[in-house]
């Protein structure tokens, strides 16, 4: 009596090696028959299956890619803004820099105003101070 | 009368019409893979930036075809190693029969018999996710992209023998996976 295919035989038939042997017992017994044929159906269907959603990924892929083509302006908006917030903080620390610089030169301006109105007569005419008695001075 | 032999060089020189003619198969077996979408989009251009960058190392040993699948199988791997959690959460979620509805090419078929195939195309999705690395690679190969075992040992860089008995792994674990659903 023949022995049915063995899982590896069966497992070989549907690879494609396929023994004078095997070929017999597959044209001759019908439960071997059936048990290859469910096998590859199932693969031949898997294969469809994949080429089918791969072909309809393809597409899909492409509008993934769109869809972020359409998104880029927002995207820019949201990146200027960002820019624009990150800045502030530098552009008030230059503004505070400015106005101290500003205070400090207008303390200086002051001190030198300060200066010029104490003095009892105008820098040119301080060394004629020397010649005029102490107590109109 | 000389017949022009097309040189492994030529073959490249119009590049754009390598990724035309070879990208859906790339991105095909990228998407079996890795069963996501957007990593395949994203293996499959950098496939073919790699192919391009080492456009000038291909020596026609083997044919474009194998050389591009050589580079999709090395970059897949690598995503899987990098990715390993995610992959396998994602094979965890292989589709159920619902799901591949819609990817079963239309034929006048019955409702019942329409219904056994999706179960056996779930379960065969099944079965490729719960495979190891190799075998299931060996497993697309053959029977989405219809290689041959030289083909696939040359992809793979497994010998022959090897590409013999991890089909034969994965093919067992298939039919373990449709006797479940008997």
């Amino acid at each position: 009596m023949r022995q049915h295919l063995s899982r590896r035989q069966i497992s070989a038939w549907v690879a494609g090696e396929r023994a004078p042997e095997d070929e017999r017992n597959v044209a001759e017994c019908p439960e071997c028959r059936a048990e290859v044929a469910g096998l590859e159906n199932a693969v031949l269907w898997f294969r469809g299956s994949v080429r089918a959603w791969s072909e309809a990924s393809v597409p899909a892929a492409n509008r993934s890619r769109e869809s972020l083509r359409r998104w880029r302006p927002q995207w820019a908006l949201i990146a200027a803004t960002l820019a624009i917030l990150a800045g502030v903080p530098i552009y008030r620390n230059v503004e505070r820099q400015r106005e101290a610089e500003q205070a400090r030169a207008d303390a200086l301006l002051w001190k030198q105003v300060d200066a010029g109105l104490s003095r009892p007569v105008p820098a040119p005419m301080e060394p004629l101070l020397s010649l005029v008695p102490g107590e109109i001075r | 009368m000389t017949t022009a032999v097309e040189t492994p060089g030529a073959q490249m020189e119009d590049f754009d019409e390598v990724v035309r003619l070879y990208r859906p198969r790339i991105f095909r077996f990228a998407l079996a893979s890795t069963y996501d979408r957007d990593a395949a989009e994203t293996l499959t251009q950098d496939c073919f930036l790699k192919a391009y960058r080492n456009r000038d190392r291909f020596r026609g040993e083997s044919s474009l075809q194998t050389w591009l699948l050589q580079i999709a199988v090395n970059l897949v791997r690598d995503w899987a190693r990098n990715r390993r959690l995610q992959f396998w959460r994602r094979l965890l979620a292989a589709p159920e029969p619902d799901a591949v509805r819609e990817w079963i090419p239309d034929h006048d078929l019955s409702p019942e018999v329409k219904a056994m195939v999706r179960e056996q195309v779930a379960a065969v999705w099944r079965a490729a996710g719960s495979l190891p690395e190799r075998q299931r690679t060996v497993f697309l190969l053959r029977f989405v992209e219809d290689l041959d075992l030289l083909e696939i040992a040359a992809a793979t860089g497994l010998t022959e023998g090897t590409v013999k008995s991890h089909l034969s792994r994965a093919l067992q674990a298939v039919r373990v996976r449709l006797g479940r659903i008997k």
